[in-house]
């Protein structure tokens, strides 16, 4: 039950944090609007629709899908090991899977590089078989990939934690195979926080500059994603282009928190309002 | 013996869980494994169940040694302590999933999913998702949910833990009613020993592992085997030497050196001050303690010879009070002599007497 | 479950997408020929339009189409990069030093300076001072730069060729203004960067710093980035070119492990050489950098102060990037010492 804010502390914390997502949140959106249209809609449409713009935001995008892709099936495996089985390293495993978020990222950028680089102890192999994989597509994936890392395991491990396998026995005891038992039962229960975290993992891969900027090289048209392409368009002077890729990335934002709240909306309504 | 068990072990890193378990099970039976919180006995459930392998030892349903069967092969519907319904699936698809995973056809499995709603009371409300029932209501689809299958072994583990008092009774008796109905073997664990008197055919008492006594309720209660189980079982206050009670301390008593002992509130009458009793030499002086309205009788906490009992006091005769003067005369108790349990009477009144021909 | 089917199918396209993107980066060959440019951070404008004029160039004269990919960032990461593996066709980098580097590590032959006329720089530049419109700190030479409340803007020597060619000006004027006394130079130049209110990593970014933000009241810039600035801002800045200053000579190479690996030898050659042109030393005039070639560079005369007392790198006093390097600017050298001080 909640009470009205007739108390002045209520009051106080409540400014406090209208001005704090002012000042943080709405203001910076609103620069980026003003500054990207400063030269009316036709620069804005020039810098949105120029070539390296769109390789960029294609490659965004791809880094962004494969983190999705491959955090969602590794988070829920490691998620479904560490809170259903016992075996040794599984302490290891969790401290692992939090490691991206200890590591700055320009640092785990530089392991790539020494790992995957010319100089680096993969390379031979990598050679051998002409990969490429830093200051190339496959390097920005793999360091997205590794920033994204954490989320979906953190969001769905404490909840399957918190409910225990009762279900899931009695679905096994009853013949149940492991997807049936995880598409029926597992699933629907995670769905949400699993939604939850791609949507985190999406948003962080969609924003990452440090790691990507380490093992990209920078070359136009190639290894820029729109974070990059954004400090390229700012070094060069060309404030307005860089505002205005800048808030393809802020409606990229809204997007996904508009699509978050619709499934949400979705999921509680075929639940029939029982999501928990 | 339709289900039985020899020789299990089972330990948990040094925690041994079961030591030594041997026992069968006769079809159609409804038994209990009945014992206090870590005793064993659900241990022992799972390990039926096949939810948990034992150490050493066999395990046979039916004739078959199922040891290496897969829970889900041994034709066993298993009721869990908090039901462990599928939240997300409603009542029907909760009730049909045993038959879909095995492949049903959809109109035999609506059927069959229909005969249990019948059955458990529950018509039209198919539609609903657990969180929209109550305990009462989840126990039923939980039990539905386990028979579906047709199971040969039904196995409920602590059924009515999470109900309330009001709607346990019911509930017993309803589970009673029906599994008698189906005539499927059963066995369900439980800690409430009066639950398990009321409910079962037979009880196997389990302690620390081990089991204590197997058989019908009544006999449990008179003939316990153990001294364990004599005080489990029906109400009970313990007694540290018997030979300091009259009638029970000559050479009559057939007892040699200090033996603990229980006394039953059925062993002990109290008489008022005044009233005449049989056997004079063998009533003891005792002081009330506290009285207890019970809805049937008063239940008489007295201290005889600094000794702790408890006895029943009819409501037609003249009401007693704490601090009140009585006399007492205990008619019989339990000795209990290298682990066993002898029924003994009080010498001034033979041993041709059996306990339980004194009414309070 | 209809919000299963949906997760799925969205992960399904999602993964395609992934699957079907990845595919062309990593296996599928380029349909035209394409250079890969690694350059350092001011020559962004400069090669944008080179780039366009040697892809018609290329294709009048082999009738092939070729593309150009640039990178730009700091001299000295960007040759890092190179080394650890960023395959670049060609370097355009601040100092020869950072080339060098690029040598020792195995992917330049030895004598690339030598491969292109000029030593291989085929523009040069130098160091001059950009600061705000009417001069009102009145600086008119390094000395005036150590006076109190005057803040510096430069980029960080360790990270940026431009920044040590900052430094080695600095040092030059101070060695003539001190007459050789080590240290009375040192003390010049620790005096200079206590001024120094932000270091940034590169060129282009102290640029910024001094111009979008407003920050100190002079930037030691290339010659080329300073024209810059007054080119966008009009009217806010000025060059202030003192009175002793260094011959920054920017050079070129081909970096050989990648042209032969890729076959590229010819047309990156070709790329170097039309450098050299005449249109290729316009561009670089028109982009504010000095045209090596003395006719074209007569044509700017207008623009740049040819007269200007310029010292080289090889000058004595320094003795050539190597020794410029181990002395002063590698871990422990002159410039770690004199800015923790």
């Amino acid at each position: 039950m909640r009470t009205k804010a007739n108390t002045w502390t209520a009051r106080a914390l409540i400014g406090a944090s209208v001005l704090f997502i002012l000042v943080m949140l709405a203001l910076p959106l609103a620069m980026i609007l003003s500054e990207a249209l400063h030269a009316g809609w036709s620069a804005y449409w020039k810098a949105i629709s120029d070539s390296y713009t769109l390789k960029a935001a294609h490659l965004t995008l791809t880094a962004t899908a494969a983190a999705v892709v491959l955090n969602a099936v590794f988070g829920l495996a490691a998620a479904w090991a560490i809170t259903r089985f016992e075996f040794p390293g599984k302490r290891l495993l969790t401290t692992i899977i939090d490691i991206p978020f200890a590591v700055s990222p320009v640092i785990a950028g530089l392991v790539f590089i020494l790992t995957f680089g010319r100089l680096g102890w993969m390379n031979p192999i990598l050679t051998a078989y002409d990969i490429k994989i830093v200051f190339a597509t496959p390097g920005i994936v793999i360091a997205t990939v590794f920033i994204t890392f954490p989320f979906v395991a953190r969001e769905i491990i404490p909840v399957l934690e918190a409910r225990g396998n009762d279900e899931e026995q009695a679905a096994a005891l009853m013949g149940a195979g492991f997807f049936t038992i995880f598409r029926k039962i597992t699933f629907p229960h995670i769905r949400w926080a699993l939604l939850y975290s791609v949507i985190l993992c999406t948003a962080r891969a969609m924003g990452e500059f440090g790691a990507v900027s380490v093992v990209s090289g920078h070359l136009r048209g190639k290894t820029n994603t729109l974070p990059l392409h954004v400090e390229i368009l700012y070094n060069e002077y060309q404030f307005t282009a860089a505002f205005a890729v800048a808030s393809l990335l802020a409606a990229a934002a809204i997007v996904i928190l508009v699509a978050r709240n619709i499934v949400e909306y979705m999921v509680k309504k075929e639940d029939g309002g029982h999501v928990r | 013996m339709y289900v039985e068990l020899r020789g299990i072990n089972k330990h948990f890193g040094a925690y041994q869980a079961s030591r030594d378990v041997s026992f069968g099970i006769e079809e159609g039976n409804l038994a209990a494994l009945l014992g206090p919180s870590g005793s064993g006995k659900t241990t022992i459930l799972r390990m039926i169940a096949g939810l948990e392998s034992p150490d050493s030892g066999d395990i046979f349903i039916d004739g078959a040694r199922v040891n290496d069967l897969p829970s889900s092969k041994r034709g066993i519907g298993f009721v869990f302590q908090n039901y462990a319904l599928f939240r997300y699936m409603t009542v029907f698809d909760n009730i049909g999933f045993g038959l879909s995973v095995q492949k049903t056809p959809r109109a035999e499995l609506a059927a069959r999913v229909e005969e249990l709603l019948r059955l458990i009371g529950m018509e039209g409300m198919e539609r609903r998702y657990p969180a929209q029932l109550s305990g009462g209501q989840k126990q039923r689809v939980a039990f539905a949910r386990a028979l579906a299958p047709n199971p040969r072994l039904l196995l409920l583990d602590e059924p009515f833990a999470a109900i309330d008092a009001k709607v346990r009774q019911g509930l017993r008796s309803w589970l009673r009613g029906m599994i008698s109905r189906l005539g499927l073997t059963s066995i369900f664990v439980t800690h409430d020993q009066a639950e398990a008197i009321e409910v079962a055919d037979e009880i196997i008492v389990t302690n620390a592992g081990r089991v204590e006594q197997k058989g019908r309720p009544v006999e449990l209660y008179k003939s316990p085997a153990t001294p364990f189980v004599a005080r489990f079982v029906g109400d009970s206050a313990p007694i540290g030497d018997i030979g300091r009670l009259k009638g029970f301390d000559g050479a009559d008593a057939d007892v040699s050196g200090v033996v603990s002992g229980a006394i039953r509130p059925e062993f002990i009458k109290i008489f008022a001050p005044g009233e005449s009793v049989q056997c004079e030499s063998a009533v003891e002086a005792a002081v009330v303690e506290s009285v207890i309205f019970r809805g049937d009788a008063l239940e008489v906490s007295l201290i005889l010879k600094d000794t702790r009992l408890s006895a029943r006091y009819p409501l037609e005769k003249e009401t007693i009070a704490a601090g009140q003067k009585i006399r007492a005369l205990v008619y019989c108790l339990y000795a209990f002599e290298g682990g066993r349990t002898r029924l003994l009477h009080n010498a001034c009144l033979g041993r041709q007497h059996d306990a339980y021909s004194y009414s309070i | 479950m209809k919000s299963l089917s949906r997760f799925f199918s969205f992960f399904l396209a999602l993964a395609t997408f992934f699957a079907a993107s990845l595919f062309p980066a990593t296996f599928v060959p380029a349909a035209e020929l394409e250079l890969t440019n690694v350059s350092y951070d001011p020559t962004r404008e400069l090669y944008e339009s080179f780039n366009k004029a040697f892809q018609k160039h290329y294709k009048a004269k082999t009738g092939k189409n070729i593309s150009v990919v640039q990178s730009h960032g700091g001299s000295s990461k960007q040759a890092r990069a190179v080394i650890e593996g960023n395959a670049a066709d060609v370097v355009t980098l601040a100092l020869a030093y950072d080339i060098t580097a690029i040598e020792k590590a195995g992917l330049i032959k030895a004598g690339w300076q030598k491969s292109f006329p000029n030593n291989s720089s085929p523009y040069t530049s130098t160091i001059v001072f950009l600061v705000r419109k009417g001069n009102p700190k009145n600086l008119k030479d390094w000395g005036d730069l150590i006076r109190d409340g005057v803040g510096i803007i430069t980029p960080n020597p360790k990270t940026s060729g431009g920044a040590r060619w900052n430094y080695l000006a600095a040092w030059a004027w101070a060695h003539r203004q001190y007459k050789g006394d080590e240290k009375a130079v040192k003390d010049f130049i620790a005096k200079l960067f206590k001024r120094v209110l932000v270091l940034d990593t590169g060129a282009r970014g102290s640029t910024n710093t001094f111009v979008q933000n407003g920050q100190g009241d002079v930037l030691l810039a290339w010659e080329n980035e300073a024209y810059l600035a007054l080119k966008e801002q009009k009217g806010k800045f000025e060059i202030v070119t003192p009175g002793l200053s260094i011959l920054a000579e920017p050079p070129v190479a081909i970096v050989d492990s990648v042209v032969d690996k890729r076959g590229s030898r010819e047309a990156a050659t070709e790329y170097l050489h039309y450098l050299y042109s005449d249109e290729g030393q316009r561009i670089a005039g028109q982009n504010f950098y000095r045209p090596s070639n003395p006719v074209i560079a007569k044509e700017f005369g207008d623009r740049f102060d040819l007269k200007v007392n310029l010292v080289t790198v090889d000058d004595p006093i320094f003795g050539g990037w190597n020794k410029v390097q181990s002395v002063h600017f590698n871990d422990g050298g002159v410039f770690d010492q004199i800015y923790t001080r």
